[in-house]
């Protein structure tokens, strides 16, 4: 059937053509001096996955921009639906069908979940013009349809909960519910799995399965090669501004892929020569939070690293919070060289040499304006002082410089501000500040959440020096190879318990995986 | 998709929302408790208190601060700050007052008013205006035009009091929508102004609730970059919600100055504080995007009666203020925890 698609409204025939939606052709975007797009060219078809990789620098945000209307480019141009454009607008891009759900997934904290879902939808029938009706009824009526779809509850009292009470998972769905209100074509999301637990990844891909299913086409921006694979459909491979390939993403291997976003080889192998335990630095005898975990006991030696997963409320998180004397243990101890601590503040936990690397480096880690030195500097503060007790500028100069050096933040000066480096830059900065306190035990929560392959492959050969050079490490993970490659030994808590330790050695992803939903997959079919 | 929807139906994706207190969710209702709370404690120390007139004082007396209070919530919801309308209002009322007797002393009352609220209006929107175009903080901004205004009107347009207002004005401010001679003999009178107050918070109430506009005025106030991302026109809420302030508050300068029957270029500014606080206690944050018509309205009673009657409790005058303040820094307590993650 001969298709002219000027005249297409509906998906499904646009997706039997074979027609694409979108095409990018001759994309250049200069940036000052930096190229940072050099004639990207590809075609987005209905119904079909995209995962565009590529390191951090490599142009996939530019390009993403571009698509979604916030910049326009240098070069090129973009058909989208059958209509040519030279740049599109923010508007040109919504009303094509465009929906891009970005880190912050671009919702209202403090409206409700209908309103963020449907209201768009009334936004764009008055074409922005605001003295008009609300219409209240025809808001639920969308909403509820949108969240059906998006396997989220439609009643009445989940509607009209605010946003920003619900968990980090739960948000992602709604912005995917109002990418399906919107009645969107192309669907962007600009690393959706950064912040959820395994199994609300697996329902994330199970709900982008079915908007795929009915004829939208899906790009994702991921660092997590694992789940590309899970997920399947195609690849698409930035590295320096340039496409180097694109193609169903089953005919590559993993280290196939690194190879061509890096451009240089990398294994997932560990860099440590020989574990070489030393004394019990850290021991934790049946700690507990209440309600968040109990009876939680376990050692850790001098050089060692001890991985530490488990779903979002398995207590995990709240242990970390304990150790660190954020959210203080209200039973059991903890001894730090046998001595007993009860941390009621950060500052104790550090003043002991507990040093924690939070899982949010954008809300909980980092003074994002502020420069490199003042951030590495500021848990030493008292360590920098000179005369008078003044500050030494000096002292802290040297220290950044160091922190610089020893981590390899690619960063021509210490006075940058942090907001300007890629984030596997900003997680070694914040790597190197509680570093600079000079810690017994490291507590890295969440190490590479949000950082690109090389930059893991860095931050994974700098904890294993640390650790060979008498650091003990405790990383709490989801990212199950993360600890596979790092780790001496792996905990697993459940619902508030420790539920197994495994060497890691010997331990296969597969077992740890069943191990990690391996109760609740069991629940949910009963 | 189906079996995945009906697995996560069971409300697991509730499981993660923190059990907010009743306060937290109704925050008007701690307004109303308060409310409650003063009213028994000072009825029970002077029965007199339990009067109709004394509803009808504090009616009276909240008008004003009833009006200037809607047009703050507008803008506190939409995530600014506005302390420049108490000086729209002064330069609103004095303006026209003097402009009236000079050269039309028989203007009819709806033209006075209309007057006020076309240079409210315009005034505000010019905040408006600035605070979106200069991207600088609209507390900075209405700090400036405050200063502004006030100076403007004592330099070019005079320091005298009018101690007679305009016919028209004058008549309007008596007009009784209902008498009432009480036991003791004593007349109360429930003046034809508090309806101003209760059309504008019925507008206002629409507006917010029920308008496209009103929805933007939240979602400006809880993301401003992210309102603009989703195809919210901020340049027009901006202008609309700061010259909704300064509407209310032309209105809200003739209404008082026809109720005191008495126009001074010194009255007014200095009060915006009162004003804010009214806001605050019925519930609205201070960092935007919340606040209820129903709650500014109980809070704007609440503080009228701790300045007003707590003097019928033998209370001095001067702890009214450690009052409010008190019941200020409680409110912030109870309503602490709403939003916190």
């Amino acid at each position: 059937m001969p298709i002219d698609t000027s005249t297409q409204v509906g998906n499904s025939s646009l997706q039997d053509s074979g027609q694409p939606f979108l095409s990018a052709v001759g994309i250049h975007k200069r940036f000052g001096g930096v190229h940072a797009l050099k004639g990207v060219s590809l075609d987005i078809v209905p119904g079909e996955i995209y995962h565009l990789l590529g390191e951090n620098g490599c142009g996939k945000s530019t390009l993403i921009k571009i698509i979604s209307g916030a910049q326009p480019p240098d070069e090129g141009h973009l058909i989208v639906a059958g209509r040519t454009y030279s740049e599109l607008k923010p508007l040109d891009s919504l009303g094509a069908g465009i929906e891009t759900v970005y880190q912050d997934l671009s919702l209202i904290p403090n409206l409700s979940v209908a309103e963020n879902v449907a209201l768009t939808e009334q936004l764009v029938a008055t074409n922005g013009r605001l003295l008009r009706r609300y219409d209240r009824p025809t808001l639920a009526q969308t909403a509820v349809h949108a969240l059906e779809a998006a396997g989220l509850p439609s009643d009445a009292r989940f509607r009209d909960t605010p946003v920003e009470l619900l968990p980090i998972a739960t948000r992602q769905l709604v912005a995917i519910a109002r990418a399906i209100a919107t009645k969107a074509r192309m669907v962007i999301m600009d690393e959706p799995t950064t912040a959820l637990t395994q199994r609300e990844v697996d329902n994330l891909i199970r709900v982008i399965e079915g908007l795929r299913a009915s004829g939208v086409a899906v790009l994702f921006v991921s660092h997590k090669l694992d789940e590309c694979y899970a997920i399947g459909g195609q690849v698409i491979i930035l590295r320096d501004g340039e496409k180097v390939a694109q193609g169903p993403i089953a005919d590559y291997t993993k280290s196939q892929l690194m190879q061509l976003m890096t451009g240089k080889q990398l294994e997932g192998r560990r860099y440590r020569a020989n574990a070489n335990w030393g004394e019990i630095v850290l021991d934790v005898r049946n700690l507990g939070v209440a309600g968040a975990f109990d009876g939680v006991s376990f050692a850790l030696r001098r050089g060692e690293i001890l991985g530490l997963t488990g779903l979002l409320d398995s207590g995990r998180n709240e242990l970390a919070l304990a150790l660190a004397g954020v959210r203080p243990a209200d039973r059991g101890e903890i001894r730090v060289d046998n001595e007993v601590q009860h941390f009621k503040t950060p500052a104790e936990a550090i003043a002991k040499g507990i040093g924690y690397v939070p899982e949010d480096r954008l809300s909980e880690g980092l003074f994002l304006d502020k420069s490199i030195r003042d951030n590495v500097a500021t848990a030493v503060l008292d360590r920098l002082l000179g005369r008078f007790g003044m500050l030494d500028a000096g002292k802290g100069d040297d220290l950044a410089a160091r922190t610089i050096k020893d981590l390899q933040i690619a960063a021509p000066n210490i006075r940058l501000p942090v907001q300007s480096l890629s984030g596997g830059n900003q997680q070694r900065v914040l790597i190197g500040r509680w570093l600079a306190i000079e810690p017994r035990v490291l507590v890295l929560h969440g190490p590479t959440v949000g950082v690109d392959v090389g930059s893991k492959d860095t931050i994974y050969r700098i904890v294993q020096r640390l650790a060979e050079n008498g650091l003990t490490v405790l990383i709490i993970s989801d990212d199950l190879p993360e600890l596979l490659q790092n780790c001496d030994r792996i905990l697993l808590m459940r619902k508030g318990h420790l539920a197994g330790e495994y060497d890691a050695a010997t331990l296969q992803e597969a077992d740890l995986y069943h191990a990690l939903i391996g109760d609740d997959a069991e629940e949910v079919r009963a | 998709m189906n079996a995945v929807a009906s697995a996560l139906k069971g409300g697991s994706h509730m499981a993660g929302v923190p059990h907010r207190g009743f306060f937290a969710r109704h925050p008007e209702s701690f307004t109303l408790v308060l409310i409650v709370a003063v009213s028994v404690i000072v009825g029970s120390i002077n029965p007199n208190f339990f009067e109709l007139s004394t509803v009808f004082d504090i009616l009276r007396s909240s008008t004003v601060t009833g009006l200037f209070a809607l047009g703050v919530l507008i803008v506190l919801a939409a995530g600014g700050i506005d302390v420049s309308f108490t000086a729209i209002a002064v330069l609103c009322m004095y303006a026209i007052t003097k402009a009236v007797l000079g050269y039309w002393p028989e203007a009819p009352f709806i033209v006075i008013i209309v007057s006020g609220a076309i240079i409210g209006t315009l005034l505000g929107a010019c905040n408006g205006y600035m605070v979106h175009r200069l991207k600088a903080p609209s507390l900075i901004v209405t700090i400036g035009t405050q200063y502004l205004l006030r100076g403007f009107l004592l330099t070019f347009v005079g320091t005298l009091f009018f101690m007679v207002i305009p016919q028209s004005m004058d008549n309007f401010g008596r007009i009784a929508l209902f008498n009432y001679r009480s036991a003791t003999g004593a007349t109360a009178i429930l003046p034809a102004s508090v309806l101003v107050l209760a059309l504008a918070a019925a507008v206002t109430w629409f507006l917010l609730n029920r308008t496209l506009m009103g929805r933007a005025i939240y979602a400006m106030g809880g993301s401003l970059a992210i309102a603009e991302r989703l195809g919210y026109n901020v340049r027009v809420v901006h202008v609309f919600a700061f010259g909704y302030v300064g509407l209310l508050a032309g209105i809200g300068g003739i209404v008082h100055a026809s109720t005191i029957r008495l126009a001074s270029p010194f009255d007014l500014v200095g009060t915006e504080l009162d004003v804010i606080a009214a806001v605050i206690l019925g519930g609205a944050r201070i960092t935007g995007g919340t606040g209820t018509v129903s709650g500014t309205l109980l809070g704007v009673i609440l503080v009228t009666l701790i300045n007003n009657v707590m003097i019928l409790a033998g209370v001095p005058s001067t702890w009214q203020k450690v009052v409010i303040g008190a019941f200020i820094l409680l409110a912030g307590a109870v309503f602490a925890t709403r939003g916190k993650k």
